[in-house]
């Protein structure tokens, strides 16, 4: 087991040294990761407001199908997008295949139903005296829905929090969409697939450590954010 | 203050939970600047109706006019005029003083703040220094229910609806809920519809009462309600048996109809001077409640009779001659025609 404590080691090193490679693949899962959480929570939260404050027709299946979502896999999503995105496909023109931007698109499916069904559950489980409330204060919709939001802040946060955990640990997607270029679409999970096959473990443990370092950091500031 | 035009017109009011009917209101009034107490027992649609007059609930059926214009709800013209304090009221994960300013900050009102924040705290007895800056989750129950209505109060709402104001609340905050309420009556001419089961306080602040029994509306305030299981005799009549062994003779229900209502006006005690004529239920009970009516100054007497509660209607004369005190041993009685069916 020497090879792991030595993998750290140099891990350290590489690091410090600053190793373009390593830093580029950083560089590049944190691009498509924010890329991808903005847009999944851009989209995500209206709509996961909409299916947890509305009661409509057809909500219990809307349920079943974000729920099932939440499940899908990575590379079923990374084949669907390759098969629009490449030549034969109809967004073939667009160039989006083995680029950052193709991996976002990616990214952004496998996050949105994240984003949508957490906050979907925070939204059913607020307190009904809350719309009631905000109605005899004399609140307009704008002012329910973004007073709702804000009152359930935490949950949505672990929404964010939660798609972010599933992007940036995601290996299927920017490996299939992305090709795994170095310098160009490799991210710290291709990365570390691919220096573990090549047995470069000290490569790898770097990024893992870099990546682990990302979400400590992300949790960090949840916490700061709960105690304001 | 009191003016005579409806502030509320409620007209032909049905609301359903599903199959059940919660409210069955086919006219309701209510003056502008006038205080209402709204009693009944637990599930008897009294928050359903304050909703309803917060414009947050709309009937299956039934028009709402509000100052003479028909209202479904949610317009700015009443949105913003129209306030509810609920059983539980909610309070933003926030300061309290942001809890208050919350409505005024709807309204794009941002004058003055600090000091109306201070007006309104102290009007339900809380002091801005000590309380503006606790979190939502520094309060007690009390206290929240306070900071809730001086959320309520600053707004200078034209209707303050309030539904079991005072239900978890000490003596001290309920007296304070009771003088805040009646100053917005005053100082502004709010309208206030008021729920509580706790009659005695209720009585003290409002001008005139209706109570509800399963969505059935009584204008005429506190009134006996008998309910089944009634035995019918065959002659057009029926029995009511309560627990000790009284039986209440009643005539017979319509189509439809399962309770039935003895008004107060109808209800009898029994003197020397004035004994029993045969033909009249006669039932054996205790004063348990004495309560004085504001507008009136008449004296609500509540006679429990086993399991039944008589309510009547007495002046403090008549309640002199007859030496009623609570716990006092009275007989009553009304005839069988006397009872309405609902």
């Amino acid at each position: 087991m020497d090879f792991i404590a030595e993998g750290f080691v140099k891990a350290v090193g590489l690091l410090i040294n600053g190793d373009s490679s390593i830093w580029s693949a950083v560089l590049a899962t944190l691009k498509v990761s924010a890329c991808s959480l903005l847009i999944s929570t851009g989209a995500g939260l209206p709509c996961g407001f909409m299916v947890g404050y509305f009661d409509f027709k057809g909500k219990k299946q809307l349920r079943t199908v974000l729920d099932t979502l939440l499940a899908l896999p990575t590379v079923f999503i990374g084949l669907m997008v390759y098969a629009f995105i490449s030549r034969q496909g109809i967004l073939g023109d667009f160039g989006l295949l083995f680029n950052l931007s193709g991996i976002v698109i990616g990214l952004t499916i496998l996050a949105f139903p994240v984003v949508t069904a957490i906050t979907a559950s925070t939204i059913e489980g607020i307190d009904p005296e809350l719309k009631l409330t905000l109605v005899s204060l004399g609140a307009g919709k704008r002012h329910i829905l973004f007073t709702c939001l804000w009152e359930v802040r935490y949950g949505i946060l672990t929404a964010i929090v939660n798609a972010y955990g599933r992007v940036s640990t995601e290996v299927g997607i920017a490996m299939m969409i992305g090709g795994n270029i170095k310098y160009h679409t490799r991210t710290i999970t291709t990365a570390i697939a691919l220096e573990t096959n090549k047995g470069m473990f000290a490569d790898g443990i770097a990024l893992g450590l870099v990546l682990i370092t990302i979400a400590f950091l992300v949790n960090l500031s949840l916490s700061f954010l709960r105690k304001q | 203050m009191t003016q005579d035009h409806p502030i509320y017109h409620l007209k032909n009011i049905r609301h359903y939970y599903g199959q059940k009917k919660i409210l069955d209101i086919d006219d309701l009034d209510i003056r502008s600047g006038s205080i209402t107490g709204l009693m009944g027992p637990n599930g008897s649609g009294k928050s359903t109706l304050l909703k309803m007059l917060a414009f947050a609930l709309k009937p299956t059926k039934g028009r709402i006019f509000y100052k003479g214009r028909e209202e479904s709800g949610f317009s700015p013209e009443v949105r913003l005029k129209v306030t509810l304090l609920t059983q539980k009221p909610y309070l933003l994960k926030r300061t309290v003083f942001d809890n208050i300013i919350y409505g005024l900050k709807i309204r794009n009102d941002h004058h003055n703040l600090e000091e109306r924040v201070k007006t309104a705290l102290s009007k339900v007895g809380l002091d801005f220094q000590t309380f503006s800056h606790r979190k939502w989750h520094q309060l007690s129950g009390g206290e929240a229910q306070r900071v809730a209505l001086a959320a309520r109060l600053i707004l200078k709402p034209e209707v303050l609806l309030l539904d079991e104001p005072i239900a978890s609340v000490d003596t001290k905050s309920a007296e304070l809920i009771r003088a805040a309420s009646l100053k917005a009556r005053d100082d502004w001419g709010t309208t206030l519809v008021i729920a509580s089961h706790d009659l005695q306080w209720l009585y003290s602040i409002t001008e005139n009462q209706v109570s509800i029994f399963n969505g059935n509306l009584f204008p005429t305030g506190i009134e006996t309600i008998i309910t089944g299981p009634f035995e019918k005799t065959g002659d057009h009549r029926c029995v009511k048996k309560l627990t000790g062994g009284q039986a209440l003779l009643l005539k017979a229900p319509g189509q439809n109809e399962e309770n039935a209502v003895v008004r107060k006006e109808n209800i009898r005690i029994e003197s020397l001077e004035q004994p029993f004529k045969d033909g009249i239920n006669r039932m054996s009970g205790h004063i348990s409640a004495m309560l004085l009516e504001r507008e009136s100054n008449h004296v609500l007497v509540t006679v429990l009779v086993q399991d039944l509660s008589f309510v009547l209607k007495l002046s403090p004369d008549r309640i002199g001659s007859l030496g009623l005190y609570p716990g006092k041993t009275i007989t009553l009685g009304f005839l069988p025609e006397d009872v309405e069916w609902f």
